[in-house]
């Protein structure tokens, strides 16, 4: 497992590689296990008056300061219904933590690069924007998170 | 980068810094052989190392450098201004390749054979030829090596005539014509002067270097015995990384939470076995933190450690004698605010030197010993850092301030008229601000304090200036020990906590409906009265866009272990839940976080108030770096993470930051500042439940009698008081009870006293006063609102004269009597001094003729009037005092009446300017004994001249 660890994430030149997948509004999603820390359930969060509406607020996850984004909110979704807490993804970030608020974590899968696919052009700006490619699994199709970018504010306010 | 590679730069360019302290002090004492031990073995390890690595450019320098590190040490060379202007010249050339090593890491291109010759020829005892040489190779690599050949060019310039000013400065009698001449013409004329040939020719250079010596060495002993501690302290020390350090904090900080959340389950247990492990983990633990902060603390000689260098650059460069003093540089405080003070303190020193210490000649006129002198010092205080930067200079000059103030707009004469001389000088601070005649290289850039001030206070610290011209200046810096950890206070607003640091905390204040404290509006402003002065309030609700009040939980029930700061809010809650104001923004109820920033202060409204509590600074998410407000965020005990609101950054969203005098001056004088017309205000009870006053400066004292001691004499009653019978008087007639005590007002002039007998003194107040007018009762000029209330303004004079009927007659009539009703016009803005001065002066025998502005003076001048004397106020909306007496006094009929200049603020700036546009004299406006007499001096010196 540890030799594949080591391709890089942007998973063009890959031959397997391992995501979590997580599902948002009925979707499947994946981002590189390599990228994530923790799989969390609901924490809680100390909102942050005057930040982006997609960012939750912060958590303490074991002493460190977690900043926490409502990737619904982020990709253009709607917010979560009342009461459905859902579950979070911690990913490291530019040596800083990010807690990625997802509605139901699944599993690790092993995906191999001839599934993988570049976005269709016609996908929603956000989506195209936020996600490398697409994996074609059996029954569903997969879209691969980047990090970097769903993260990436200062290269949105610098455009 | 190279591990190894990036090891040698850390480790050279501390070797560096430390051969640029031991060089500067090595020339003020060239016989210390400790010392020059030490400079020759850093020169050698950076050589060697130089080798190792294969870096021939680098080594090369560094070996003519060691060489003639070596000549002197072996006693071949003498210790000479020039010889150490070279070498310092062989350690900025390695620091500009070590500079294109860490940028490249890849030796520069580059020729340093000109130096290389120059350092050789100097070795070999021989100063004289190398300059000349160097002169015509040095133009020729600058193109090959533009990184290398630029400090090289700039070396030449500023270098070259070194030699000669440099022999002035060490030689005691220094000639100035020769070493201009030799600036001249640097290659031939300072060939003569310096390192002739070794040993013998050196001989008279010796006795003339020799005299400085024994005196730097009486000075110095403190510093080499420091040299000596810290070389073996560094023996025995290892170098970590930073990262390590940091994560170690990390770490600690993590401990002392969950020892925290430990102590507070035990706390829910009795008799749990637990206990006495957990106390020994306490203790631990709170250790542990200590020493993990300690190894965080570096002593601030480290940011000092360039200066003695600068300084001494700068004294050949200006041509001053700079003798740099430190103190307490082994104080100790975190990296972190180390590394963001340095350039700060770095840019304050220089300024010192520059612009603060005269030329030698300027201070032998004044009388001060040749040698200006920076003091450094710094010292523990409370939880603070103080660093002191003294120099015994010109000091600011206040005119030149006013000056500059005026051209660039940032203030008008009027208000720069009621400043305090401090808080001109406050004007430094203000952006584009610089008061050096001449743009030298090393200030007066116009960029400048301002940037030091708000770098100081970016890590919370504060800088404050004291200066005397003539006599120097002084600044104190104040800052925080640490950044990492900061006493917060926690408060609250909705259903959010925040932390404030402690250290912008002024004062609580709880503001409610029904308290002594209320929040008023201005045009939904909401602002406090705090002791006579408005407070600008903040709303942290509207600040933060948080939802409004209603709908909200207690904070902190989300968490599930009940903390003790859950259980505060709690508490803090339920005791809040008085009838709340669910339609605006402020209910009735509210703690107010009184800040201060530099010298602005303000008060930020919370719903709550909690504890203060130790807390950890992190850095925000960058995601959220671009909110202003906050600074950083925490995790507080009970585990929850709480942003940290910036008050510099509250101020900068809600307010500008004004010029007002600095922090220490305290409310009182910033309010008498702003507010020039303000009057002190003696409140006090009597006859019935409203309050009255009487103008502060009419009181001579307070006394409290006891009544039994009243005595009947003569119809009235008395007391004896100093050694005299000072008859008693009652607002309202009635008698007096016959024991107890009761308060006295007394009013004395001359050897008269009487005493006015109140129910109770209630309160001091300065206050600008509005007068509004018209009241028929007797003994009263009117009535004004005091502190929020309706007060009746007495008239002193009614009651005085009913103690004695003849108060005013008796002396002052027999001097009005000659002085035959002479007319006065008195020019006042505020209608209470008007109504003040009129019947003063009407008793007192003139005839007063009153007007409410400059303007309406001056038409009665044109309608013809004539008067014997004019006062005026100065402060006045329109034309102000100044400018009706330039008026006056330039084309009027009225240029020969002397003119009494007339306000509540005098100090001696005001007076000179007074003088200046033809004010015969100028008087308090409480002091009425003053204004008799000074009018009765003026009335008697133009009857004289007449």
């Amino acid at each position: 497992m540890s030799e594949q660890m080591e391709v890089s994430t942007s998973a063009s030149v890959a031959q397997t590689d391992e995501y979590i997948t997580f599902v948002i509004a009925g979707q499947l999603f994946g981002v590189p296990v390599l990228k994530v820390q923790d799989v969390l359930s609901p924490q809680q969060i100390t909102p942050i008056p005057l930040a982006p509406p997609e960012i939750a607020g912060s958590l303490n996850l074991r002493g460190r300061i977690v900043t926490a984004i409502d990737v619904r909110l982020r990709l253009g979704l709607n917010g979560r219904d009342e009461g459905d807490e859902g579950m979070s993804i911690v990913v490291e970030h530019d040596s800083e933590l990010y807690s990625l608020m997802v509605d139901s974590v699944g599993e690790v899968l092993q995906l191999k690069a001839s599934h993988f696919e570049r976005n269709p052009p016609t996908l929603d700006q956000k989506f195209r924007e936020y996600s490398d490619g697409i994996y074609r699994l059996d029954d569903k199709l997969l879209v691969v998170l980047d990090v970097t970018r769903l993260l990436d504010y200062g290269r949105e306010v610098a455009a | 980068m190279d591990d190894l590679l990036s090891e040698f730069l850390t480790e050279t360019s501390e070797g560096l810094s430390t051969l640029d302290v031991e060089i500067v002090k090595l020339e003020q004492n060239p016989n210390d052989a400790d010392l020059l031990g030490n400079i020759f073995r850093l020169m050698h390890t950076i050589k060697g190392t130089c080798g190792f690595l294969g870096l021939p450019r680098l080594e090369s320098v560094a070996h003519a450098g060691e060489n003639i590190l070596g000549k002197v040490r072996d006693g071949e060379l003498v210790v000479t201004g020039p010889i150490v202007s070279l070498i310092l010249e062989c350690l900025d050339q390695i620091r500009d390749i070590l500079n294109a090593l860490e940028a490249t890491e890849a030796e520069p291109e580059g020729d340093d054979s000109e130096l290389i010759s120059r350092l050789n020829a100097a070795a070999e005892g021989n100063m004289a030829d190398a300059p000349a040489e160097a002169a015509a190779p040095a133009a020729a690599p600058a193109e090959a090596a533009p990184a290398a050949a630029e400090p090289e060019a700039e070396a030449e310039e500023e270098f070259v005539p070194t030699p000669a000013s440099e022999t002035g400065n060490m030689n005691v009698m220094a000639e100035e014509p020769q070493a201009e001449a030799v600036a001249e013409e640097p290659a031939a004329e300072a060939a003569p002067e310096p390192v002739a040939e070794t040993p013998a020719p050196a001989a008279p250079e010796a006795p003339a270097a020799a005299p400085p010596a024994p005196a730097a060495a009486a000075k110095k002993p403190a510093g080499n015995q420091e040299v000596a501690k810290e070389s073996s302290v560094a023996n025995q020390s290892i170098r970590v990384n930073v990262d390590l350090l940091e994560n170690l904090m990390t770490m600690v900080s993590e401990l002392v939470l969950t020892r925290n959340q430990t102590l507070q389950i035990l706390r829910g247990q009795k008799d749990s076995e637990f206990a006495a492990p957990l106390q020994r983990l306490n203790h631990v633990v709170s250790e542990l933190q200590e020493g993990v902060m300690k190894t965080r603390m570096q002593p601030i000689g480290n940011a000092w450690a360039k200066l003695p260098r600068i300084i001494r650059d700068l004294s050949l460069e200006l041509d001053k004698k700079i003798d740099l003093v430190m103190k307490g540089a082994e104080t100790e405080l975190d990296r972190q605010v180390l590394e963001l003070i340095k350039d700060p303190l770095t840019h304050m020193v220089r300024n010192s030197a520059d612009h603060g210490l005269e030329m030698p000649e300027d201070r032998i006129k004044v009388g001060k010993p040749e040698t200006g002198k920076v003091l450094l010092n710094a010292f523990h205080e409370g939880g603070h850092i103080i660093i002191e930067i003294v120099d015994d200079g010109r000091g600011l000059a206040s005119a030149k301030i006013k000056e500059k103030v005026l051209a660039n707009g940032l203030a008008t004469e009027a208000e720069l008229e009621s400043m305090s001389e401090q808080q001109i000088q406050q004007f430094i601070f203000k952006a584009g601000f610089s008061t050096a005649a001449a743009v030298t290289s090393v200030s007066g850039r116009g960029v400048g304090m301002d940037v030091v001030r708000t770098n100081i206070e970016k890590i919370g610290g504060t800088v404050e200036l004291k200066s005397v011209e003539g006599k120097g200046t002084t600044f104190t810096i104040k800052i925080p020990l640490t950044l990492a950890i900061v006493s917060a206070l926690i408060v609250a607003c909705g259903r959010e906590r925040f932390a404030i640091p402690q250290l912008s905390v002024v004062e609580l204040v709880r503001a409610s409906g029904n308290s002594e404290h209320s929040i008023e509006r201005i045009n939904d402003t909401p602002v406090l009265r705090l002791r006579n002065r408005l407070l600008p309030l903040v709303n942290l609700r509207e600040l933060l866009k948080l939802p409004p009040q209603e709908a909200e939980g207690p904070v902190g029930s989300e968490s599930d272990e009940a903390s003790e700061t859950a259980e505060h809010a709690e508490m803090a809650d339920a005791e809040s839940k008085s009838p709340e104001d669910t339609t605006g923004l402020i209910k009735n109820d509210n703690f107010i976080v009184v800040a201060q920033v530099g010298t602005y202060s303000f008060g930020i409204i919370v719903d709550r108030v909690f504890d203060t509590e130790e807390i950890v600074v992190k850095p925000v998410a960058p995601i959220l770096r671009d909110i202003q407000l906050f600074s950083g965020n925490t995790i507080l005990g009970d585990g929850a993470v709480v942003m940290i609101l910036d008050p510099n950054g509250i101020a900068a969203a809600t307010g500008e930051i004004a010029v007002s005098g600095s922090a220490a001056e305290g409310a009182a004088e910033r309010h008498a500042g702003n507010n020039a017309e303000t009057v002190a205000m003696l409140v006090f009870r009597a006859a019935d439940e409203a309050p009255k006053a009487v103008p502060l400066g009419l009181v001579a004292r307070l006394e409290e009698i006891d009544l039994a001691s009243v005595e009947n004499s003569g119809g009235q009653r008395v007391v004896q008081y100093r050694g005299a019978l000072m008859p008693l008087v009652q607002m309202d007639g009635k008698e007096l009870k016959s024991e107890g005590r009761q308060p006295v007002l007394v009013f004395s002039d001359r050897d008269r006293t009487m005493g006015l007998v109140v129910d109770e003194i209630v309160d001091i107040v300065e206050d600008r006063m509005n007068i509004e007018l018209g009241t028929e009762k007797q003994g009263c000029i009117g009535s004004a609102i005091i502190d929020d209330k309706a007060t009746d303004i007495i008239d002193a004079s009614f009651y005085l004269q009913q103690a004695f009927s003849d108060w005013f007659a008796g002396g002052e009539r027999g001097d009005g009597a000659e002085e035959g009703g002479s007319k006065i016009l008195v020019v006042d803005d505020s209608p209470f001094f008007r109504n003040l001065l009129a019947p003063l002066l009407s008793v007192a025998g003139y005839e007063v003729t009153t007007v409410e502005s400059a303007a309406e003076a001056l038409e009665l001048c044109e309608a013809g009037k004539v008067f014997d004397v004019i006062v005026s106020d100065i402060e006045m909306p329109g034309m102000s005092g100044f400018e009706f007496a330039e008026t006056v006094k330039n084309n009027t009929r009225w240029a020969n009446v002397p003119l009494v200049a007339l306000s509540s603020f005098a100090s001696p700036n005001d007076l000179a300017r007074g003088r200046e546009v033809g004010f015969t004299d100028y008087v308090s406006k409480n002091d009425r004994d003053a204004l008799l007499h000074t009018l009765k001096d003026t009335l008697a010196e133009v009857r004289g001249a007449a």
